[in-house]
């Protein structure tokens, strides 16, 4: 450590020292020394699988490290589970949100910690809105307290899980807490990422803050320091101010990216034959009528601010919504509207935003997942032969290098990137001419995210035409032939991106707000 | 490949996931090693054959049951439906002789294909389906024959499909393994029942990819059906006559033994073998406890205790977070 001098004058609250954690047949945390400081936001990245998790688990007290000391403010402790962890101001707030759904902001706010607000015997609720005003004025949550949580939004939730530990924290009389927020932007528009990061900067004053992301742009942006780790140990860690993306993808990774990340080198010219034909397709509440065409081989990105209605034009094509009129046509071939399993076999796929509820079988073993589309062609006299399935899982695995110990491994214990090339797999393994991408790079690391450009760019080359919507506007701009504009439920533009000629980000956001 | 190795290593739990069908099986092997040891004639040729007949009848049930709670439903109509079929088997048998066998497979399926429609279609629940359509199929058993009826002697001849011996074997067992045979062939290697995992493990995946969530659905509960309608003409066989509430042990037996043969309640994995050994544990258990004299008050503490002991060994916590 010691390579960051500029925050000399501020003292330690929590350390973790020497932490080693293994599990069989890995070691997943070796060595790793971990600082955080009074009244910063430290940044935490590293590829899926270099040990953030576990190193966080520590630190909440989930699971205890097999080796190496854990402090808080000067005094080593032991933490049992996160409730410990909480009495000694150490919270994390989860990326898939610990609130009880059907409970009030108010009670999830003071759930289990109700006891204070008892007035003869029975809970004031009188007291606990006050309270619950105090504690949420921080992180500017004005709304209803007794609204369920179910019935917020994502932006909510984490506020009011924010608000939670830092309510604790001040129950607990501890005066610098620690809060760690776990992939905090994924759930979050653009206007609430500002409004998040703005909120950050102002409780940094009252606590330390740890913060993990895919997005390296808003680490660098947000955070005072980021510590990298790769292969679970420290690789090293930088002042914000002299971090930038490639430095820190390089070190993540270990070796640097070609500057054309996203291959553009292999951008095909897309074929003259008209692909799929959206005419006069609407649907109420959602968008107006949009007509458009894909080419074979052309990828078409689709942009736009959330309720622009681009997620619905997708969901319309894919089967997945019922359109109020227009028409899809593939390859000059109705589709009959609102049915998945029509436009699957009609050669329209998906890969969905959320891999692990819609993508993947995850209890299922890697072969199943991959071969789910062509059974058919599997099969000897009838069957399906376990020789023939092994052999076609082996031959996408290797295709899409997923690295995975075997073709009967269970989807579930794949990281975050072999799991959506496994769900790219399945696609690519069937016969499909059309594909919608939802945000195909969503929480998978910098080494995943190549590879999943380098098999789109396979796909544009087969002939199949796509539509991506993508995690930043750079990643469109850099993967799609012809961008689509959508606003306000329209299609307000179109712009060509032919390969080395693309448009600049600030061109097209003017039409996008 | 260092990075691989993480990639896949670092999430796994602390413990290396043994399938839950050695825990299974390691459990049987143990009862009966105990019930030998407390009385030498458990392993004789006559007991075993005893064993053999019980879990027949359990195991077809249970593989039929399986089929639903590999989709992430239950069937808690079996009981209701083996009642209803036996009387009908038996009644009908009077009548039609011969036509009574395929009079009653039919009336199993179509109540299998009505408890898929009311889940898929009507939208409710398999547990409230099912508890509702058992209900009905019990009065029924009730109204067509509100006491045991027995099968005329002269027909005895046509329960020999099932009473009788070929090659010295029961013809039941014959039965069973056929039975067996057809469940274990469909979930192997079969696209719907490779479809039945897909739905049960991820039916939003499943229907996002074309599966036909409905048909699949539908098909699992007419399989349940089938299982229970052949139980139910097995057992009525076995004991010359029908009994109008004959199935209702084996609602909770049927699922007991698919569950201690490690199919996990929250669907998608288990399989046929599983529910063999399930069954097995019951039969034994069952068995066993009378052959080295537990007292029969006794007898159902310790089956609860194994219940819970082999699910406890064969459940996969990891994948659920919480237990309901």
């Amino acid at each position: 450590m010691g390579k960051y001098d500029g925050m000399t004058a501020k003292r330690p609250v929590l350390e973790l020292r020497r932490i080693i954690k293994s599990y069989p047949g890995v070691v997943a945390l070796d060595g790793v020394d971990f600082t955080v400081y009074e009244n910063e936001i430290v940044g935490l990245v590293g590829e899926n699988g270099a040990g953030k998790s576990t190193l966080m688990k520590i630190l909440i007290g989930l699971i205890q490290p097999d080796k190496g000391s854990y402090s808080l403010r000067g005094e080593p402790v032991t933490l049992r589970d996160p409730a410990d962890a909480a009495r000694l101001g150490v919270g994390m707030v989860f990326q898939e949100g610990s609130l009880v759904p059907n409970l009030s902001i108010m009670e999830n706010l003071f759930l289990c910690h109700e006891i204070g607000f008892r007035r003869f015997g029975f809970l004031s609720k009188r007291a606990m809105r006050q309270a619950a005003y105090a504690a949420l004025a921080p992180v500017k949550v004005g709304s209803d307290l007794e609204i369920a949580i179910a019935d917020t939004t994502p932006a909510v939730r984490q506020m009011v899980e924010i608000a939670r530990l830092l309510w604790l924290s001040r129950l607990y009389n501890h005066k610098n807490p620690v809060l760690i927020l776990d992939e905090p932007t994924t759930v979050l528009t653009e206007n609430e990422r500002e409004t998040l990061f703005s909120i950050l900067d102002q409780i940094k004053n009252q606590a330390s803050i740890v913060l993990i992301s895919h997005r390296l742009q808003e680490i660098v942006e947000n955070s005072d320091r980021v510590i990298i780790l790769k292969d679970g140990k420290n690789v090293t860690e930088l002042g914000a101010e002299r971090a930038s993306i490639p430095e820190i993808e390089k070190m993540m990774v270990g070796h640097s990216f070609e500057t054309d990340r996203y291959r553009e080198d292999e951008q095909v010219e897309p074929g003259n034959a008209t692909l799929l034909r959206v005419q006069k397709l609407s649907k109420r509440g959602a968008f107006e009528p949009v007509d458009f065409s894909v080419r074979r081989g052309e990828i078409v990105s689709l942009v736009g601010l959330v309720g622009s209605g681009k997620e619905e034009v997708c969901r319309c094509i894919t089967g997945l919504d019922k359109p109020d009129g227009g028409s899809i046509a593939l390859g000059g071939k109705k589709l009959s509207p609102g049915s998945p399993s029509e436009a699957v076999r009609s050669g329209i796929g998906n890969i969905p935003i959320d891999r692990r509820s819609e993508g993947l079988a995850l209890g299922m073993t890697l072969a199943e997942n991959i071969n789910l589309l062509v059974l058919d062609q599997l099969k000897v006299a009838g069957f399906i032969s376990p020789a023939l399935e092994r052999k076609s899982a082996m031959r996408w695995i290797g295709e899409c290098r997923i690295k995975s110990p075997s073709s009967s491994t269970v989807c579930a214990n794949l990281s975050g990137g072999n799991q959506q090339k496994t769900v790219i797999a399945k696609w690519l393994s069937s016969r499909i001419q059309f594909l919608v991408l939802d945000h195909p790079t969503r929480g998978v690391d910098v080494g995943a995210k190549e590879e999943i450009y380098r098999l789109i760019r396979k796909l544009a080359r087969d002939g199949v035409g796509m539509i991506v919507m993508c995690d930043t506007l750079e990643e469109d701009i850099g993967l799609c032939s012809r961008m689509l504009i959508m606003k306000d439920g329209r299609l307000v533009g179109e712009m060509a991106c032919p390969p080395y000629k693309k448009p600049s980000p600030s061109e097209i956001i003017g039409l996008i707000v | 490949m260092r990075d691989g190795a993480l990639d896949t290593m670092a999430i796994r739990p602390k413990r290396a996931r043994v399938p839950a069908i050695y825990f299974s099986f390691t459990l049987l092997v143990v009862l009966v090693l105990l019930f030998t040891l407390g009385n030498r004639n458990f392993i004789s040729a006559y007991n075993l054959n005893t064993i053999a007949s019980y879990s027949a009848i359990l195991l077809v049930v249970g593989l039929g049951q399986m089929n639903t709670i590999l989709i992430g439903g239950i069937d808690l109509s079996v009981g209701g439906l083996m009642s209803f079929v036996s009387v009908v088997f038996a009644v009908s048998l009077k009548t039609i002789g011969i036509w009574a066998f395929p009079l009653c497979i039919v009336v199993a399926l179509v109540a299998g294909y009505l408890n898929g429609v009311i889940l898929t279609r009507v939208k409710i629940p398999s547990f409230i389906a099912t508890l509702g359509t058992g209900g009905i199929l019990s009065s029924l058993a009730l109204l067509v024959a509100p006491l045991p009826v027995d099968v005329p002697a002269a027909t005895y001849g046509l329960l020999d499909i099932v009473n009788g011996t070929t090659l010295g074997i029961s013809n039941l067992l014959f039965l069973t393994l056929a039975v067996f045979g057809l469940f274990y062939v469909i979930l192997r290697f079969t696209k719907v029942g490779r479809n039945i995992y897909y739905v049960g493990s991820n039916i939003k995946m499943s229907w996002m990819s074309g599966i036909d969530i409905v048909g699949t659905r539908i098909f699992a509960f007419i399989l349940s059906g089938l299982g229970a309608g052949i139980a139910a003409i097995m057992q009525s066989c076995n004991q010359y006559g029908g009994e109008p509430t004959l199935g209702n042990v084996y609602i909770l037996q049927s699922i007991a033994a698919v569950v201690v043969g490690g199919t996990a309640l929250t669907g998608g994995t288990g399989g046929a073998i599983n529910t063999v050994v399930g069954a097995l544990i019951l039969g034994v258990m069952e068995n066993g406890m009378n052959v080295v004299g537990v007292d029969a008050y006794f007898q159902q503490s310790i089956l609860g205790l194994v219940i819970i002991v082999s699910v406890a060994l064969t459940f996969d916590r990891s994948k659920t977070a919480t237990i309901k």
